[in-house]
């Protein structure tokens, strides 16, 4: 849901550099630049998306916005306060919730681990009880409420994760990959819980790895790699702009990274993307026309054991390999 | 700033934890135990204060070692759980969160204490009783809580760094000895002293043995001076635990080293 009214996030020149560790003994390693002068907005009631790679900067750049990690340059601000200089006044208004089974107090119950963040966050002492029982009815945990945490399945914990990440009721929620690692039902349950969120006018930042998520999630997306955005715009806007060209898509065995950069070499192919699957492998090239570089694909192929050559409309993963990976 | 709503949730958690975690029983319970009853074997020929001075010995070794173990942990456990991100999100101050755990160390403290002296009592048939009760009580309070704020600030460390542990772990039989706990101060090198003298539990430690001993006073300050002393370091290692605190997270939050664990 998008009013397109008021910027609830503003982000300029952001940029993040962990500085090299400093150790009595061996080497501390070289300072990494993760964030290279980010810019963007988000706006009141819109889901927002970072898409990119590992280490492309979206944790570090959810993080600095939710006063986990203080830039090394730039300025961001949330609900128009600074995120370093009035990250005191913003932590009540916001939450984080991280993907992942770590975050929770495994010997504790769901009920005290939400009862310990409640208090963290100040909720009122007569709204509290019922608080985080309403929380606990709305992710599905009443049932396993006063049953510790470290018995909770997978699923389970990332609910939890979520309630908590509710507790007070935050006007903007940044979500770090939160469905990774959940099976496809409880993710699908997770992406309703978000939408539900998002129609009662709640901001969401969240990062994804998968495509489909940004894609049925997002209003908007940045895409992200190597620290800097790469594209920004609505899922359709991105797959508008890989509209004019072809997909080819190459089942193969006994393909690797060596056939990858040849394919990638090819004249007119603008990103290729590799899939292992069990035994064959998926190779997909973004392409301008087709027709006349499927024999050149076969030719560059010649003695593996190629199952299928196809042609495919693009979707928002070749647009993403595209921005990412393209030439 | 500082959150007494934290440090009582705190302090609830830690409480739900020693219950539910039997690791702690370990650190809490069972090492106190053998210090006290190892300390009152080396000294069970010894009689009268020599005596009492060894209980107040085991009975500080005690609260000490399960200070060091569970204050300093204290965050270590949330960077084992993946919480401290969880918790530094939150407006609660994280210093006020690890005092209230150590409120609660401290209260397992006081336990201890009981428990050597029933120990003593029971076990090796010392007399226990102290010349003033009254000003005993109030130092093994501000005892304790002088030795819960040292924990603190072992544990703000802890924000930036997991391999604050071998370091605290290593500060652990120092402080026994520059406390006075165990010897007397005057048997231990002049130039220790001022070491001694900035550790609370030095002046926690002499307040005991004041309120304990008819005519004890080895640093001529008497029990009001001793008391003032403990209290006037505490107050002073509290503030500088939460100067630390905002210090070592804002480190922390330059280097990105809150998820390490």
């Amino acid at each position: 849901m998008n009013d397109g009214s008021e910027t609830v996030i503003s982000v300029k020149d952001l940029t993040k550099v962990y500085p090299a560790a400093r150790r009595l003994l061996g080497d501390g390693g070289r300072e990494k630049l993760a964030v290279d002068r980010v810019d963007f907005e988000v706006r009141r009631g819109e889901i927002f998306g970072l898409l990119g790679p590992n280490g492309a900067g979206k944790t570090t750049t959810i993080k600095m916005l939710s006063t986990l990690l203080i830039p090394t340059s730039g300025k961001a601000t949330v609900l128009g306060l600074d995120v370093v200089k009035d990250a005191v006044k913003l932590r009540p208004r916001i939450n984080l919730v991280s993907g992942g089974e770590r975050g929770l107090y495994f010997r504790l119950t769901g009920r005290q681990n939400l009862d310990f963040f409640s208090d963290m966050y100040r909720v009122p002492r007569e709204r509290k009880k019922t608080k985080v029982q309403e929380l606990l009815d709305q992710v599905g945990l009443s049932d396993a409420a006063d049953i510790r945490v470290e018995n909770y399945s997978r699923g389970m914990k990332q609910r939890l994760h979520l309630a908590r990440g509710l507790v007070n009721d935050p006007e903007m929620l940044f979500l770090d990959e939160p469905t990774l690692g959940l099976d496809p039902e409880i993710a699908r349950e997770t992406r309703a819980l978000i939408r539900e969120l998002s129609r009662k006018g709640m901001t969401i930042m969240l990062t994804t790895h998968y495509m489909f998520e940004a894609d049925e999630l997002c209003d908007r997306l940045a895409i992200i790699s190597d620290g800097q955005i790469k594209a920004l715009g609505s899922p359709f806007s991105m797959k508008e702009s890989v509209r004019n060209d072809t997909v080819i898509e190459v089942e193969a065995r006994d393909i690797g990274e060596g056939q990858r950069q040849g394919l990638a070499g090819l004249p007119g192919v603008s990103a290729v993307s590799m899939e292992f699957l069990e035994g064959r492998q998926l190779a997909r090239m973004v392409v301008e026309e087709a027709g006349s570089l499927i024999p050149k694909v076969a030719a560059l192929l010649e003695g593996r054991k190629v199952i299928s050559i196809r042609v495919d409309q693009p979707t928002l993963e070749d647009a993403y390999i595209k921005m990412v990976n393209g030439k | 700033m500082i959150s007494l709503r934290a440090m009582k949730a705190a302090l609830k958690q830690q409480s739900i934890h020693f219950f539910v975690d039997p690791q702690w029983i370990i650190p809490s319970i069972i090492a106190p135990f053998i210090f006290t009853t190892v300390t009152l074997f080396l000294f069970r020929h010894a009689g009268g204060d020599l005596l009492l001075y060894a209980v107040l010995g085991g009975g500080v070794l005690g609260m000490w070692g399960n200070t060091i173990h569970s204050s300093s942990w204290s965050i270590g456990y949330d960077r084992m759980n993946g919480t401290l991100e969880s918790i530094m999100v939150t407006p609660a101050p994280l210093s006020s969160v690890v005092f209230g755990r150590c409120l609660w160390n401290a209260f397992l403290g006081l336990l201890n204490a009981l428990a050597v002296f029933i120990v003593a009592h029971f076990a090796f048939g010392i007399d226990v009783s102290v010349r003033d009760p009254l000003g005993f009580v109030t130092a093994l309070f501000l005892t304790l809580l002088s030795l819960a704020v040292l924990g603190m600030i072992f544990g703000a460390f802890y924000v930036v760094t997991r391999a604050s542990s071998a370091f605290f772990q290593m500060l652990e039989f120092p402080i026994y000895v520059l406390s006075g706990a165990v010897f007397p101060l005057v048997i231990l090198p002049e130039w220790t002293r001022p070491f001694s003298y900035a550790i609370p539990a030095t002046w926690g430690a002499e307040a005991l043995k004041i309120s304990a001993f008819t005519g004890y006073d080895s640093l001529s300050i008497g029990l009001p001076g001793a008391l003032g002393l403990t209290a006037l370091t505490t107050i002073v290692y509290l503030l500088i635990s939460f100067q630390l605190f905002t210090y070592l997270e804002k480190r922390a939050k330059i280097n990105g080293t809150l998820v390490r664990y």
